[in-house]
């Protein structure tokens, strides 16, 4: 096998729609979710907050990649990269990542009925859903699930474990990927609370994404939560475009870093000078800026390949996933470290984006994860 | 579902590849049976020189050179930008680079920029067709990073003005019938105001070229002795005083040109990352094919990421709504520098996978490749050394596009 040709349309698919997305939500989130506020509610401890959420979704942010028929925008994934780019600067609060892939993974697995029983109140804001990807040890590829589920007359019954997910104890809805007893994997869908599933709120490195495991010990679900569609390649569709949308949010991170590191280098003064002058200084925020940049065409360039339906759509998320997932996270280490002793303290904000960088860095896969597959592209067989 | 090429560019585009395509696979020189360069930085002899220059001439009279200059000046006013298509097809097919970069990525442009309408109709088809070759007197002895505080003078006389001075890194000095020239007219002024930018006639009396020989054994460039060399008025371009300010106009199209003219050097995206994948399936590490050791794979993995970034990012470069508003030169400037060290990390790496044959050097026989890969990781220094050192990039970039304090 060789290496698909990497296609990205050469516009990248780009309208001038996508530079009115992308200013509509830096004017929303300027005034809405400034620094101080998200500081205020880390602090108070804030967990979800339904009106903005409902605020966001009447927006049509929380639907944007849906169906219109089923209540979305209908809108790309380029639209989505700029729209969580721009979110990832503000380190937006809340369970957008979750019910973004969730609402993939019901759009692509779920049949028409079931996707009208829940799109469109996802879409609306007042179905909070969350996908529960990743299971005790680490995995999550489609390859690696281990919980169960067993038919019984009239359902299922469902047992497995889930952690890390998003959202997780606030979502009246939860998709989770099971193994039947043929082996294959399906998609269940179960509306929270229910009997049987214990939900446990974690204590999160980044307190501004809440995070809950799910233990499923032996839930009872009707055949109707079972999607119809083909689980195995929902699961997979939807890890794909969440590498790309994970991505695109953690380029905006990134970018908030060197913002403020670059604002702190022209502020700061030592031995008489900005310390901005000093090359020590100087040439690591122009790496940094250089790392964002790259990782950048690379989550645009994977949105692009998703919206095309270009073969090279995986590739091309994985490797913005792989890049940008290290590039915050060595922003966030330059960031602090060259804010010197205030770097260090709890006021400075950076320390708030590292922590979301060392949150996303692993989830649906860090640089290894992806470049171990990728080799496998570039290598091919044998 | 894999979709035909022509689904992501226009028809019009995806024809005009196929035919370039076509043309380049049909026409491409063959192996000549000796040595070539690897760039325009170590063309040594005649006969090397002979068959760049019959190629780019080739190329030319094809109608694939010159698309986007305009058609007055023996350009073609392609309105599609389709230069660059023609460009990554020569890179695909491995033909052999263009010749007269200088002329084309660099004289040229700046000519198109600030040249006199006669000026322009003197120079620019002859940069194409090859028949003139330029070279670039910017550097000097004392003058390398900090380029301003240049000391070879031009002064006035009757007929125009006399040179004197001395430069080096002159590359392709040797071959070149002209070169773009910075000189001191003003010596009273501040180091900047002072500087002029002349279109400069290699064969006027008073210039000595004298050759150097690179790390790697080659020569290529030069170094250029001025002493009194006449050159006429309108020698000059732009304005007295205007140049330093036209020289970073061209240093910006160097530092952009990775996406130019060119086949072959080493900061062409492409297939780079793929072909030194291929050497490791050929070469063997532990016993085993190399291409199975998963530190490798890991590494050249990375430098497959990073190989796509710097693709799409030179293809975004070019969509204003996909850059960040408030720096719309960062993809451009950065170029350079993350191109350049991208190669040299990858013919670094390469090395790496060769083991202990990394340690043959060009005309052993035993030597993979012919020594290639060691070869192309020296010369890979040309690139991050010529055209302003990293260093000095990652200030430019730090003052022009992020605001930091200056250096100077």
């Amino acid at each position: 096998m060789t290496p698909p040709r990497l296609e990205v349309p050469v516009d990248f698919g780009f309208t001038e729609e996508h530079a009115l997305l992308r200013g509509e939500a830096r004017r929303f989130l300027a005034e809405r979710l400034p620094i101080a506020e998200l500081r205020r509610r880390v602090d108070g401890g804030v967990r979800l907050d339904r009106d903005l959420w409902k605020e966001i979704a009447g927006l049509g942010w929380v639907g944007l990649v849906l169906p219109e028929r089923h209540g979305g925008a209908g809108l790309g994934w380029l639209h989505l990269a700029i729209l969580i780019e721009e979110m990832g600067r503000r380190l937006v609060p809340g369970p957008f990542l979750g019910s973004l892939l969730a609402g993939v993974a019901l759009e692509r697995a779920g049949d028409d009925a079931q996707r009208e029983r829940w799109l469109p109140a996802i879409a609306a804001g007042e179905t909070i859903a969350t996908l529960a990807l990743v299971e005790p040890g680490g995995a999550f590829e489609p390859d690696a699930i281990v919980a169960s589920a067993d038919p019984v007359a009239g359902g299922y019954v469902l047992r497995g474990r889930r952690c890390h997910v998003v959202g997780g104890a606030d979502s009246d809805l939860v998709v989770a990927a099971f193994r039947e007893p043929s082996g294959g994997i399906a998609l269940f869908a179960v509306e929270l609370p229910a009997p049987g599933v214990a939900v446990e709120e974690e204590i999160s490195i980044d307190p501004s994404r809440p995070t809950a495991r799910l233990a499923f010990d032996g839930v009872r679900v009707g055949a109707d939560a079972r999607l119809a569609g083909d689980g195995a390649g929902a699961l997979a569709a939807s890890l794909v475009r969440g590498c790309a949308a994970l991505a695109a949010e953690q380029v905006g991170g990134a970018e908030s870093i060197l913002q403020l590191t670059r604002q702190y280098a022209i502020d700061r003064k030592q031995f008489d000078r900005q310390i901005g002058f000093f090359q020590a200084v100087k040439h690591p925020i122009v790496d940094l800026m250089c790392g964002i940049e790259l990782a950048r065409s690379l989550a645009y360039g994977a949105a692009a390949a998703l919206d095309a339906g270009s073969p090279s759509g995986e590739v091309h998320a994985r490797m913005a996933k792989a890049l940008a997932g290290d590039v915050y996270a060595q922003a966030g280490r330059k960031g602090v470290q060259l804010h010197g002793g205030f770097g260090f303290t709890w006021d400075c904000d950076v320390h708030l984006y590292l922590r979301r960088a060392l949150w996303s860095r692993p989830m649906l896969g860090d640089a290894i994860h992806h470049r171990k597959r990728l080799a496998g592209v570039l290598f091919g067989p044998g | 579902m894999a979709r035909p090429e022509d689904a992501t560019e226009s028809r019009e585009n995806a024809e005009f590849r196929r035919e370039a395509r076509g043309w380049i696979e049909a026409h491409k020189p063959a192996d000549p049976g000796f040595k070539l360069p690897q760039s325009f930085l170590e063309v040594e002899s005649e006969r090397q020189f002979a068959f760049l220059r019959d190629w780019q001439r080739k190329v030319y009279e094809a109608g694939y050179l010159g698309l986007d200059w305009p058609a007055e000046y023996g350009g073609r006013s392609d309105p599609h930008k389709r230069q660059r298509i023609v460009s990554q097809e020569l890179h695909r097919a491995g033909a052999p680079f263009m010749v007269n970069v200088i002329g084309l990525q660099w004289a040229g442009p700046t000519i198109l920029a600030y040249g006199t309408e006669e000026q322009k109709r003197r120079y620019l088809k002859n940069i194409l067709s090859a028949e003139e070759i330029w070279c670039q007197g910017f550097s000097e002895p004392g003058a390398g990073s900090d380029l301003a505080s240049l000391q070879a003078t031009a002064t006035p006389t009757d007929q125009g003005w006399v040179v004197t001075g001395h430069k080096v890194w002159t590359t392709l000095a040797h071959f070149a019938r002209w070169m773009i020239l910075l000189a001191r007219t003003d010596p009273a002024a501040n180091k900047y105001a002072g500087i002029s930018y002349f279109l400069f006639p290699m064969d006027a009396p008073g210039v000595t070229v004298q050759p150097l020989v690179k790390m790697t054994g080659e020569g290529g460039f030069n170094q250029v002795i001025f002493e009194r060399a006449p050159m006429p008025h309108d020698a000059l371009l732009g304005q007295l005083g205007q140049g330093w300010q036209i020289a970073m106009t061209t240093l910006t199209f160097e530092r952009g040109a990775a996406e130019g003219t060119g086949g072959g050097s080493a900061a062409s995206a492409g297939e780079s990352v793929r072909a030194v994948a291929a050497l490791a399936k050929r070469m063997r590490r532990d016993g085993r094919p190399a291409a199975d050791d998963p530190v490798l794979r890991d590494r050249l993995a990375q430098l497959w990421i990073e190989e796509e970034a710097l693709r799409l990012t030179g293809q975004r470069a070019r969509i204003a709504g996909l850059n960040v508003d408030d720096r719309p030169l960062a993809t451009r400037l950065m170029n350079k520098v993350v191109y350049s060290e991208f190669g040299q990390r990858l013919t670094e790496l390469a090395c790496e996978v060769l083991g202990p044959d990394a340690a043959l050097w060009l005309g052993d026989p035993s030597a993979p490749d012919r020594a290639e890969w060691p070869r192309a990781y020296l010369n890979s220094f040309g690139m991050t050394i010529g055209g302003g050192t990293s260093e000095v990039q990652r200030n430019i970039i730090g003052e022009r596009v992020l605001g930091l304090p200056k250096t100077k």
